[in-house]
């Protein structure tokens, strides 16, 4: 592919790899209807991490699984919103590696199909490949999960598939997406390749093919497809530096120690070298000494791949050394985002600050853990109201009677009326109420 | 804040009596059992068959001299079902299909509870012993329950009636033979496992004599799965009791279920189809009764992990 | 090491539960008569009844005679069935092979059924392929054979005419030659069609019914455990790497749920074995279950005592093999945690 001019415009006004927008994720319960994900919003840019932090139930799980559309629907039902992803390719001009054309970040963004890239409505005038995640046919979104979108999760004892070898269960994102290479690493002829062939290599066969395939004819074929596969998968779990893949290859996810079991997880990700990775806490389950690690491993992939991540976690601590930009999550709604460094130096949000002063640290003094007073508000049906009024410090009557928008406060954004006065009523100030 | 001694004492009296507790614990499960909708069905019918049973004289005119036989006009044979005289129909010797059925009800309902109630009071008994004294009893009485649950049942129980004899009684019998084995599991692993919990300590610790240990501590918490076992045999039994029937194991002629499926079975290849047709309906609408309050009873009373 | 200590422990105690068995049997001949009435037969003049009850010790207490008998029956003499009119070990095997190709039948259909109509409702929790699976289920359970089999009959057979009654048409039958005793297998042994469509089209309804009770058992442990499987993070793990749906059911949920099915496709066996005897009496099929349903009615204790002897050694068999295949499986998750 030769460069264009096309390529590098795309890239300068097209960073955004992906973007929420007003994301709203509801779902049925005995009780009513719960609210959990209620106006999210925030962008994701090429090659950054962000982080999504928030406390449990405050929406973050489901608000990853939506990029995918992995929330069950029934109970959950269906959405409103959008999100708004940009697939890419590799630049032409580096490999990947980075350059000028495409701005270091080694990705080049897709031209868009409806306007050939001279910019139209459905790319919002960028010209750059724009796809709704929560509107896009079935087909076409499993051609994106595991290839362009790809997802780690929380427990990795539980996201591996007890029953499979890590072998089998690897080289099914190559079957998946990387068919036609595994069939020319075989030594097939991909076009005049007899469909039994393509078939197996996309694990499409049927029982009655798969003993058919068994036979001499086919059979070298066969054994050459899953030869190259598990090459592929030996060089993925190589990379996440898996001592002695070949052997791990052949074991059970039960005989692996969880740190090993999350390199899986994340080989299996980025395998297909894909443009988003969304991590669900993924280390959570984990030692402490174990975390380190595979954090450190995360982080060097990612400036390897120049794969954009979302970072989801209730760590704090842990989010600010990983992320660039953060986001910080509220009974389902953004309350702030912006550059880590910036938001844990200097939080606006309320929110924010009681959750930066809970962290206990070796500066105070023994006595009490500072906790932000009152819990969580009931999701269900909720008021059109300022979800934290009822545990902020500052709140004033005009915070009970509408919402806030996230909007900008400088660099940031932040979604409270002390920044933004709401149009009637008294607004909270920075002094604290009683 | 620091914990000061207060002047109240820690400990109050339970508000309300053990027996107000357990009245109002078996309330609150009649409640959530009654909520599923399979379940109440299966109520329903149980009542209405029940009903049936015992109204069964007044139902149907009593056959004389013995009204557990089925009656004979030889006028009406194989009368297709729909006559105001026969609703059922008749069968080939003139019997009246709905009195077999209303009458069967009966014979059901006499053979079910006797069964249960001697499976179970064996059962439980052998269970008890086994549990509570352990060791070498516990042994010798486990491998006999073994040795029994080794032979399949409905074939054990064909093999004993066999033996003694074809007869109805015999049924009886050879039923409780074969189904108390069951229990004396259910209740010795339920035993057992009270028996591990503290109470039962702490109990033996005041002093209470073994006889109102098990009675007060031990019974009361391992009777649940004997509940449920005890009601899905109450369909069961009829529904082998009936096989046995059938395969002609009790008295000719008798107002039976099983009995009068075997006799209507002569009349398949000439397609009179009613007389075994309704009174195996009527076996198939017990079972499923009594199975689908037990199942119901098991998921209140022994929650699972299935979620719906 | 688990593992073999729990085969062997099960293994040594197999031959105690089948001596107790035994025991059972025999003290189920000293109530029913005379303990050496399987062995006689009208035929027999009163010098060979003599020595027959001197062989085997009547006149000596009961636990010698016991011993006397179990001899008899380990070295292959098992009495004479009145009913058959020869000794039992002669007529079995052939009837065993009817009674087995039933069941083998049986067994397909309520495996193959059970698997596809659990993971079909599993998959579509709740929708009507749920509620249907349900009803079959639960009617399943309490459904008595005989009435089943019978109304079966009068639907597909009286009424349709679809299906015939019997195991075979004794023109097609007699054509061809029995090695093995299971008319499927010896009709494709003797390359005939005709006897094999025979054989097949005989097996269908009387398979079918016999089936019913486990498919219904086999299908709702399927569709339990597969619903408790989709709910696991792998499944959507597999989702999320853009696998089809079909893939992620089959490869990922199913064959986890099919671990617990497992065990109640053991369990099954035991209803099947114990459908046989309702089933050949209604379908007139010439197996063991029909030769034990004569014998009951005619007092042909011979056959009642080897039939229960077989079954019970059959069923200890068959459990032991299912809870040894449990464990090992189990074993995988075991040592996982």
């Amino acid at each position: 592919m030769s460069v264009t001019p096309l390529d590098s415009q795309l890239t300068t006004i097209a960073p955004l790899v992906a973007s929420v927008r007003d994301l709203r994720v509801h779902f049925r319960s005995k009780a009513g209807i719960v609210h959990a994900v209620d106006g999210v919003d925030f962008d994701v840019r090429d090659g950054e991490t962000l982080g999504l932090v928030g406390e449990t139930g405050c929406g973050k799980s489901v608000t990853a699984r939506s990029f995918l559309r992995l929330v069950p629907m029934p109970p959950g039902i269906p959405v409103s919103g959008s999100i708004l992803f940009r697939p890419r390719h590799a630049c032409p001009s580096c490999g990947g590696s980075g350059c000028s054309t495409c701005s270091f970040g080694g990705r080049v963004a897709e031209v868009c199909p409806a306007c050939g890239g001279s910019g139209c409505e459905i790319c919002e005038h960028t010209g750059a490949e724009t796809l709704d995640l929560l509107k896009i046919s079935e087909r076409d979104l499993r051609e994106i999960r595991g290839n362009r979108i790809a997802m780690i999760f929380q427990d990795p004892g539980k996201a591996l598939n007890p029953a499979l070898s890590i072998r089998s269960q690897v080289a099914e994102v190559f079957y998946a997406h990387r068919s036609e290479e595994l069939l020319a690493e075989a030594g097939v002829d991909v076009s005049s390749a007899s469909p039994l062939l393509t078939r197996r290599a996309r694990q499409q066969s049927r029982t009655a093919e798969n003993a058919l395939l068994s036979l001499p004819p086919f059979r070298s074929h066969r054994n050459a497809i899953t030869k190259a596969a598990d090459a592929r998968v030996a060089a993925a779990l190589a990379e996440t530096q898996i001592p002695n893949p070949l052997a791990v290859m052949d074991r059970y996810p039960h005989e692996l120690s969880g740190g090993m079991k999350q390199r899986v997880m994340i080989a299996q990700a980025l395998a297909c070298d894909p443009d988003l990775l969304i991590a669900d806490e993924p280390t959570t389950a984990l030692d402490v000494t174990v975390q380190a690690r595979i954090i450190e491993l995360i982080s060097e992939l990612q400036d390897r791949h120049k794969t954009a991540v979302v970072y989801i976690s209730h760590d704090l601590s842990l989010v600010r050394k990983v992320a660039d930009r953060t986001a910080v999550m509220y009974a389902g709604r953004i309350v702030e985002v912006g550059d880590s460094d910036q938001i844990f130096h200097n939080p606006e949000h309320p929110y924010t600050q009681g959750l930066l002063a809970a962290i206990p640290g070796t500066h105070q003094e023994r006595g009490k853990l500072a906790a932000i007073e009152g819990t969580v508000p009931e999701l269900i049906d909720p008021e059109p109201a300022c979800r934290f009024a009822g545990r902020c410090p500052h709140h004033a009557e005009a915070c009970w009677a509408s919402e806030p928008q996230l909007l900008p406060v400088g660099e940031r954004k932040v979604a409270c009326f002390i920044h933004h006065p709401p149009e009637s009523g008294v607004g909270p100030t920075i002094e604290k109420t009683a | 804040m620091s914990l000061e001694a207060t002047s109240q004492p820690v400990i109050k009296p339970p508000s309300e009596s053990a027996l107000r507790v357990r009245l109002r614990r078996t309330r609150e499960i009649a409640a959530s059992v009654l909520s599923n909708p399979t379940t109440l069905a299966g109520l329903l019918v149980i009542t209405a068959m029940v009903g049936m049973a015992l109204l069964a004289p007044w139902l149907v005119t009593p056959n004389t001299p013995d009204p557990a036989q089925m009656p004979r006009d030889w006028g009406a044979i194989a009368v297709p079902p729909g006559s105001p005289d026969h609703p059922l129909g008749t069968t080939n010797v003139g019997g009246d299909v709905l009195y077999g059925v209303i009458w069967g009800a009966r014979t059901s309902l006499r053979l079910s509870l006797i069964v249960v109630s001697v499976t179970v009071a064996i059962g439980v008994t052998v269970g008890s012993i086994a549990g509570f004294r352990g060791g070498r009893v516990d042994e010798v009485l486990m491998r006999i329950v073994d040795v029994f649950l080794s032979i399949p049942e409905l074939i054990f129980a064909l093999a004993i009636a066999a033996v003694l004899g074809p007869s109805f009684r015999n049924i009886i019998l050879a039923l409780a033979i074969v189904f108390w084995v069951k229990y004396a599991r259910i209740m010795r692993a339920q035993v057992i496992h009270v028996k591990q919990n503290e109470y039962v300590d702490a109990a033996r610790v005041i002093g209470d004599s073994p006889w109102r240990i098990y009675r007060k501590d031990v019974l009361p918490n391992s009777i649940t799965p004997v509940i449920v076992q005890a009601t899905l045999d109450m369909g069961n039994i009829v529904l082998v009791g009936a096989t046995l029937s059938f395969i002609g194991l009790a008295e000719a002629g008798l107002a039976e279920w099983g009995v009068l499926v075997s006799e209507g079975q002569s009349g398949i290849s000439g397609g009179r189809w009613w007389a075994s047709t309704f009174p195996g309906l009527m076996v198939f609408l017990w079972a499923l009764a009594f199975n689908l309050v037990g199942d119901g009873l098991r998921d209140v009373l022994d929650p699972r992990t299935e979620s719906r | 090491m688990q593992i073999r200590d729990y085969i062997l422990r099960r293994l040594l105690v197999l031959p105690l539960l089948i001596v107790g068995v035994s025991i059972i049997v025999f003290a189920l001949t000293r109530i029913g008569g005379s303990p050496i009435g399987i062995y006689l037969s009208h035929e027999m003049s009163s010098e060979e009844v003599a020595e027959i009850e001197k062989r085997f010790h009547l006149d000596e207490p009961v636990p010698v005679q016991y011993f006397y008998w179990v001899s008899g029956v380990v070295q292959g003499d098992l009495g004479w069935s009145g009913v058959a009119a020869a000794p039992v070990t002669e007529v079995f095997p052939n009837k065993l092979a009817a009674t087995m190709e039933l069941a083998v039948a049986s067994a397909v259909v309520a495996v193959s059924l059970g698997i596809g109509l659990g993971t079909y409702a599993g998959a579509r929790r709740n929708r009507m392929p749920d509620h249907i699976t349900r009803i079959v289920s639960i009617s399943g359970a309490a459904m008595p054979l005989f009435w089943f089999a019978i109304v079966m009959l009068i639907v597909f057979w009286v009424g349709l005419g679809w299906f015939p009654i019997g195991r075979s048409r004794p023109e097609i039958f007699s054509s061809i030659a029995h090695p093995t005793g299971l008319y499927t297998v010896d009709a494709i042994l003797a390359g005939s069609f005709t006897a094999f469509r025979d054989a097949v089209w005989h097996l269908v309804l009387p398979a079918v019914t016999l089936g019913y009770g486990a498919t219904a058992i086999i299908a709702r442990m399927m569709r339990s455990s597969l619903v408790e499987e989709l709910q696991e993070d792998y499944v959507d793990a597999a989702r999320a790497k853009g696998l089809a749906e079909r893939l992620v059911l089959r490869r990922h949920a199913r064959r986890n749920a099919l671990m617990p099915t497992v065990t109640v496709i053991g369990l099954s066996f035991g209803f099947l074995l114990q459908g046989t005897v309702v089933a050949e009496i209604i379908f007139r099929w010439p197996g063991l279950g029909r030769w034990m349903a004569d014998s009951v009615l005619r007092g042909d204790q011979a056959t009642i005592m080897a039939y229960v002897l077989f079954t019970s050694v059959l069923f200890l068999f068959v459990n032991l093999v299912v809870d040894v295949v449990y464990a090992f499986l189990d074993r995988r998750v075991v040592l996982g945690s």
